[in-house]
């Protein structure tokens, strides 16, 4: 059995907006939207494409949109305070790390 | 097949209403969806509120499973023998099985595919429809993180025959995972999900990866911490020790006086990255006083204890 190279979903390889739009299951309008409230950020100076570790955000929005019916600007939100729980969590992961057991 | 008791997973009576189903799956939701919910097998709870409420929340899905009969959680069971063909027009395949068996047939894929391709009594020809993605976690170790190495994932899915009818089937991967990678880290694979149907595309398999619990290092990202052991006299007096990494045995220089819970970087020493700066690795220091000692360390500690003026609980006074 041949082994598969899967795609890393990572911050360096690109992603282009038609593939985050079919791969994460939002439509077009809401990922656009959720550009607008900076929820998703395209790489600099390319409208059309992304970090490909965006789509694991995107999936998660569009979990999230099923579930709770959010409009983009709830989504937008949620990601956001989901990011900082998620930092926050890192931070005492590190801190927890550095202490001697 | 195994019976699942949708109205308990949602804390219902049968004779439950439609709002109350509603209600009762929004304050679960709410409490277990995995991208918010802390719960323990909160993913697991999620799945079995989100399958119970897509079967209840709709009228012709919640009779058709009304009619399976009230059973054991866990218990297996075949459908009464007219069961399918009572739904022939919803049930899709599943019309046709008359007295068939549905030992291989998930009763949450039963009710995916309710009124799904397949089905006959006029509703037109069915249209193609792209297959799931599937979500799977793997764990792997420190050591394959760093290097790389191949997974093997042996996937079930619900696979949806041509005629309509769902089964389980079982399907082995092998998937590269390459050298650098890290907790949390997602890998795609495209079209390797849920085949599609009637010609639709196949969905996506995404793999989760996880870092089993390692014997010797903590990991956070790319850096990995080590306690590290030092004599008493070795943190007085500064020493030279061997140290383990990722990439053999290395030697380090500890200057005098060090403390207990400081921490020594040895930069470039974490977990390699695919592009990129490789993370670091701390050795947390820690002092060890030795249980048992000889007659004539003892002594030297007595001296020690004479000639000292150290004082280590000066702040309590």
């Amino acid at each position: 059995m041949n082994p598969v190279s899967p795609q890393v979903l990572d911050a360096d390889t690109p992603l282009a907006l038609d593939e985050l739009v079919a791969a994460s299951g939002l439509p077009r309008e809401v990922v656009v939207e959720l550009v607008e409230w900076g929820a998703f950020e395209p790489l600099p100076g390319q409208a059309m494409a992304f970090r490909s570790v965006t789509l694991v955000a995107a999936r998660r929005a569009s979990r999230l949109r099923q579930t709770f019916l959010l409009d983009s600007s709830g989504l937008a939100l949620a990601l956001a305070y989901l990011d900082r729980i998620e930092r926050l969590e890192q931070r005492v992961r590190e801190l927890e790390c550095s202490a001697p057991r | 097949m195994k019976y699942k008791d949708y109205y308990a997973i949602l804390g219902l009576e049968r004779s439950a209403s439609e709002d109350e189903i509603k209600k009762a799956y929004r304050r679960l939701a709410r409490k277990y969806h995995p991208d918010v919910s802390k719960e323990r097998d909160a993913e697991d709870k999620f799945k079995d509120i989100n399958e119970a409420y897509q079967t209840l929340s709709e009228p012709e899905k919640r009779k058709a499973y009304d009619q399976l009969g009230q059973r054991r959680p866990g218990e297996d069971f075949q459908p009464p023998p007219d069961w399918g063909s009572q739904f022939g027009s919803g049930m899709g395949g599943f019309g046709g099985f008359g007295g068939g068996r549905f030992d291989d047939v998930d009763l949450a894929d039963l009710f995916a595919h309710f009124g799904g391709a397949g089905m006959g009594g006029g509703r037109g020809r069915p249209r193609p429809r792209a297959g799931q993605d599937v979500e799977v976690v793997a764990e792997i170790t420190l050591e394959q993180a760093a290097f790389g190495t191949e997974l093997e994932l042996t996937l079930s899915e619900p696979e949806v025959q041509d005629d309509g009818s769902v089964r389980r089937v079982p399907r082995t991967l092998q998937v590269k995972v390459p050298a650098g990678s890290v907790a949390g880290q997602r890998l795609r694979l495209t079209g390797k999900g849920g085949s599609g149907v009637q010609g639709g595309p196949p969905g996506d398999l995404y793999v989760d990866l996880r870092l089993r619990e390692h014997g010797r290092y903590r990991v956070e990202g790319r850096d990995l911490y080590l306690d590290v052991p030092l004599a008493p006299w070795e943190a007085v007096l500064g020493a030279e020790i061997e140290v383990p990494t990722l990439d053999g045995r290395v030697t380090v220089k500890v200057r005098p006086g060090m403390r207990a819970g400081q921490k020594m970087r040895l930069a470039g020493k974490g977990l390699p990255s695919r592009k990129g700066e490789p993370g670091d690795l701390y050795l947390v220091l820690t002092i060890v006083a030795p249980s048992v000692v000889s007659e004539r360390e003892r002594e030297l500690y007595r001296e020690l204890a004479a000639a000292s003026s150290f004082d280590p609980r000066a702040n309590l006074s």
